[in-house]
């Protein structure tokens, strides 16, 4: 079955990817393709013969923008903020950034309170709820955004609070273990279930997954280029204040950081949201130039452990840095495979990609022999036991993507069959999560 | 007959300038509009109009704005402002200095023909 929209859709996606067209361009266009197809449709056609011939009226992308760019030129670089096209679309932004407004004040506010009590800003407890301060307001946002069903909304809320209070309520001796093991996973954890907001009703579609996953990709990016700005701003202005004799670094580390932190996250996500057609081909281009990179770094890292015999292992921080980087990894080859064109004859990135994997492989199969080694030495402990099931996730991940990858390269499989099995294995993520959030502290009776 | 590449984006301007001087009007119908009065010997193509369109509005001769159409969805009608009439008032003459030292020198006396239409 033919679908005019969808159709309409993708070929308004070529011209905004061509980068010469304005949001307002765009919205021209795609009016006058729909007056050619109804005035075709009316001369007798049926939907499809009339879309494929008013597209071919319309001349292809290419020339289309071409003639754009040479009256363009001097907005190209304009294209970021964010310019209303309607007044109706104008009303909505306006809604939206009040929103934002009231959410990064309302997420600073939680955020402040535990410190009325006494609760440090570098304490544990303190750490252990970050995800809880920021990341309902952002599920809310989408939620308001889509217009999502109460069928979704009530679980999640659900999750949100049955967390947050066993989270809290369960008991911690020292040394913390499980307790700072859960405060770092909680927080991806969250970061899934929220995307269950942000991907609405269908989250359970392959396609809505790998958007949420491009999301995060390009919210990582954002996010870290505001959160630099705003460092910035601090430093000035510490440095202002101090050129006056006066310090004004409390008060900045006390509202600033907490209301700022919570406006970086919020706009953040807005940002990238509202201006997805712009800024999605980043994350991609990103890739392309870190990945050789970081397989060097790899590659010189492992010849160096093979040289010296030092197990790098032996702290969490570490660990957690390699797990870390090895996600890197993945969401490199995922955002260079998703941005490669399907017609594309196999090219050195290929090649690039599957030693990037393979090198990604042998790191992960050295961490995990130096925590199986640990774990027959010394016995089981929480942080050894999440190591290995975090490496185990990612072993499997990462040799699936090889596997795949390389039958998708040689044009047996598509790229939806590589997206499919990726998006269905955040699910996994989410329950190991879960499991070391919830089941750890019981099992290891909350030390 | 067609109409040579160099003269059609040489007339694009008066002719969409005259349009809009009729009434209001948006890309789609300025092209229809075109192809009925030239009998439909002259069909511009929407990658040669909208560009020549946007830059008659950034150049101050036309003015636009976004307007729901019967369809129900929203349209950008351009509208023809006092700077640009005075532009296609001047595009006119050059035309008919062109068209009457066209004409003058076909049947070969250019000097005389062509003066008073300066």
């Amino acid at each position: 079955m033919f679908d005019l929209e969808l159709n309409i859709t993708s070929w308004c996606d070529y011209l905004r990817a061509s980068g010469t067209l304005s949001e307002d361009d765009i919205v021209e266009l795609d009016n006058h393709l729909r007056d050619l197809v109804d005035e075709l449709v009316e001369s007798g056609l049926s939907e499809d013969e009339a879309f494929f011939i008013a597209v071919k009226r319309l001349g292809n992308v290419t020339y289309l923008s071409e003639e754009y760019s040479k009256v363009n030129t001097e907005e190209f670089w304009k294209q970021l903020h964010v310019e209303p096209v309607s007044t109706e679309t104008q009303k909505q932004g306006k809604r939206d950034i009040l929103l934002i407004l009231l959410f990064s004040f309302l997420a600073g506010t939680i955020a402040k309170i535990p410190t009325f009590f006494g609760l440090e800003l570098d304490s544990l407890a303190y750490f252990k709820n970050l995800s809880f301060y920021i990341m309902p307001f952002i599920a809310l946002l989408f939620a308001l955004k889509r217009g999502m069903t109460k069928r979704l909304v009530w679980p999640i809320i659900g999750i949100f609070v049955a967390t947050a209070v066993v989270v809290n309520l369960y008991p911690s001796y020292g040394p913390h273990h499980t307790e700072t093991l859960a405060g770092i996973h909680l927080p991806i954890m969250l970061w899934l279930v929220t995307g269950i907001a942000y991907m609405g009703d269908q989250w359970k579609t392959s396609q809505h997954r790998m958007n949420f996953l491009r999301f995060t990709g390009e919210s990582i990016i954002y996010g870290s280029l505001i959160l630099l700005g705003f460092m910035v701003l601090m430093l000035f202005t510490a440095g202002i204040f101090q050129s006056i004799s006066i310090d004004i670094e409390p008060i900045l580390e006390n509202y600033l950081l907490i209301y700022g932190g919570c406006a970086a996250a919020m706009i953040t996500v807005y940002l990238v949201e509202t201006k997805k057609s712009v800024v999605e081909n980043f994350a991609p281009v990103l890739a392309k130039i870190f990945s050789p990179l970081f397989f060097v770094a790899m590659l010189a890292f492992l010849l160096v452990v093979v040289m010296t015999g030092e197990s790098p292992f032996a702290e969490r921080e570490f660990l957690i840095g390699f797990d870390l980087m090895l996600v890197l990894v993945l969401g490199m080859v995922l955002y260079t495979i998703s941005a490669r064109n399907i017609h594309d004859q196999r090219n050195p990135f290929d090649y690039m990609n599957v030693a990037l994997i393979i090198a990604a492989i042998v790191v992960d199969i050295v961490a995990l022999s130096a925590i199986a080694f640990r774990l027959s030495e010394y016995g089981i402990s929480p942080n050894k036991l999440a190591a290995l099931g975090e490496n185990i996730l990612l072993l499997v991940n990462l040799s699936a993507l090889l596997w795949l990858y390389i039958r998708y390269f040689r044009k047996k499989v598509e790229f939806k069959t590589i997206e499919i099995w990726q998006t269905k294995y955040l699910t996994v993520y989410a329950i190991w999560m879960a499991v070391v959030v919830f089941v750890f502290p019981l099992a290891f009776g909350f030390h | 007959m067609d109409v040579s590449k160099d003269l059609v984006a040489a007339s694009a301007t008066p002719l969409i300038l005259a349009i809009l001087k009729q009434h209001d009007s948006y890309g789609y119908e300025i092209i229809k509009r075109i192809k009925e009065a030239s009998n439909d010997q002259i069909v511009w193509s929407e990658g040669m109009l909208y560009p020549v369109l946007h830059r008659l509005e950034k150049n101050g001769f036309v003015d636009s704005y976004w307007q729901k159409a019967e369809t129900g969805r929203k349209r950008k009608y351009y509208s023809l402002n006092p700077e640009g009439l005075l532009e296609l008032e001047n595009h006119t003459r050059q035309w008919e200095l062109v068209h009457s030292t066209l004409t003058a020198a076909m049947r070969g006396h250019a000097s005389k023909e062509g003066e008073h239409d300066v």
